[in-house]
């Protein structure tokens, strides 16, 4: 990670354009979008998002520029790292409280497997599905999966799929999934907060970052809870994966092929 | 080492610096007022990474930020005050909004990868990210009521 930092600093190109697109997407502020059963809530940083993968493609960017932009983000997620510890503290009787429940929200992460595994079978993708859905397809996960499958199998184009949907598509659409439940759903912000803690980092503050525009009094603890919840899912998250989720992944797959074979094969006898 | 370290502060204060600049259009926080916070993030940040770099665990240095973090604003402690209210004026989605920036430009390095992937991996995709935060709220929302904390 240290290597090259010698020249991140000096990337003034690089500084002047992202401090525009921040300024113009705070400048344009926060949207709300009603779509009649809630509303989807649209945050500067989101239009920083788009501005910058805009930028990408524009001649203002070189492959230099991009490839410090991703180090930055590393930086950007440290300064998120601290300011989200510094809340941590005045709240910790409040975690304590919660504890109970910020623990076992992490069971909730096999709702990968239980929501996107039956609809990957179904959309006929075969061992890919396995690398895909027994979790969120983070760095951890690429590790996993390429070590305990190999470089060449389905399982690792699976993750790796996933790996680079999340990177792509993952704050963004966490950021406007949490506003929607958050607006439609009994679900309380707190839940919410807690769920916000995939184990990434921008993913994370997308998905908190809505609940706040949304309830701006409750701040401090969404950040609290969004921001403990994220750190024991990178603490504990691929032990989880490695026990229980990855192996759990694997029967509901063999089950889920099995029972799709054999509707296969009696539809064949019928029409035989 | 040490101009290793002067370097990480140099990138660290000039990302600070565009996080004032959001946190003064989006969230009017006049800059000066926002720098004593912007001082003790940035200090967290910088120690976290000495942490990493000198103690001899292999733990990453978001692990010694977030501890350091906790330790340096647990209230009643001598300087706990200062470091809760000081930042509080940097706030929390100003600094989303730059992460995003950032990774924004990035992403679109992997922009051509992403457009090969399948629809059906694009469906999938969706329905995994969905899945683990329904999962982690449903279960979080249960336990609060049993608890009677919500």
């Amino acid at each position: 990670m240290s290597e090259g930092i010698g020249k991140l600093w000096k990337d003034w190109r690089l500084y002047a354009i992202i401090l525009v697109v921040v300024m113009v997407a705070e400048w344009i502020g926060s949207r709300e979008i009603s779509i009649g059963i809630g509303v989807i809530l649209l945050l500067p940083m989101l239009f920083a998002f788009i501005f910058g993968l805009g930028s990408f493609f524009s001649p203002l960017i070189k492959e230099k520029q991009a490839k410090n932009s991703e180090s930055l983000v590393f930086i950007s997620i440290s300064l998120l790292a601290a300011k989200l510890s510094v809340t941590m503290g005045p709240a910790l009787s409040l975690l304590v409280d919660i504890g109970p429940a910020l623990i076992l929200q992490e069971i909730g992460n096999l709702g990968t497997i239980l929501i996107a595994l039956p609809v990957a079978v179904f959309l006929g993708l075969k061992r890919e599905a396995v690398g895909m859905t027994h979790s969120i397809g983070r760095e951890g996960n690429v590790a996993l999966i390429t070590e305990k499958f190999g470089f060449n199998s389905p399982e690792a184009r699976g993750v790796m799929a996933m790996y680079i949907f999340g990177t792509v598509f993952g704050a963004v659409f966490l950021g406007i999934i949490s506003g929607f439940l958050a607006s439609v759903t009994p679900l309380h912000p707190l839940s919410l907060a807690m769920a916000s803690g995939v184990g990434s980092g921008s993913m994370m503050s997308a998905a908190s970052g809505s609940l706040i525009g949304l309830y701006p009094n409750l701040e401090s603890d969404i950040i609290a809870l969004a921001g403990m919840s994220n750190l024991i899912s990178s603490m504990i998250g691929l032990y989880f994966t490695i026990f229980i989720a990855l192996p759990l992944c694997e029967k509901l797959y063999s089950i889920l092929i099995k029972g799709k074979e054999k509707k296969v094969k009696s539809k064949m006898d019928l029409e035989g | 080492m040490l101009k290793n370290m002067s370097e990480w502060l140099l990138v660290f204060v000039v990302v600070g610096i565009i996080i004032l600049f959001g946190n003064w259009v989006g969230y009017s926080v006049v800059p000066l007022d926002a720098l004593p916070g912007m001082l003790v993030i940035v200090l967290l940040c910088l120690s976290g990474f000495l942490l990493e770099k000198f103690l001899p665990f292999k733990i990453p240095s978001i692990i010694y930020i977030a501890i350091l973090g906790v330790i340096a604003s647990i209230p009643g402690l001598p300087w706990a005050e200062f470091v809760i209210e000081s930042t509080e004026a940097i706030n929390f989605l100003a600094i989303t909004t730059v992460t995003l920036a950032f990774a924004g430009v990035g992403i679109g390095r992997s922009w051509a990868d992403f457009t090969k992937l399948g629809w059906k991996m694009v469906v999938v995709g969706f329905c995994v990210l969905f899945g683990t935060f329904i999962g982690s709220a449903i279960i979080a929302e249960v336990v609060l009521r049993v608890q009677g904390l919500i």
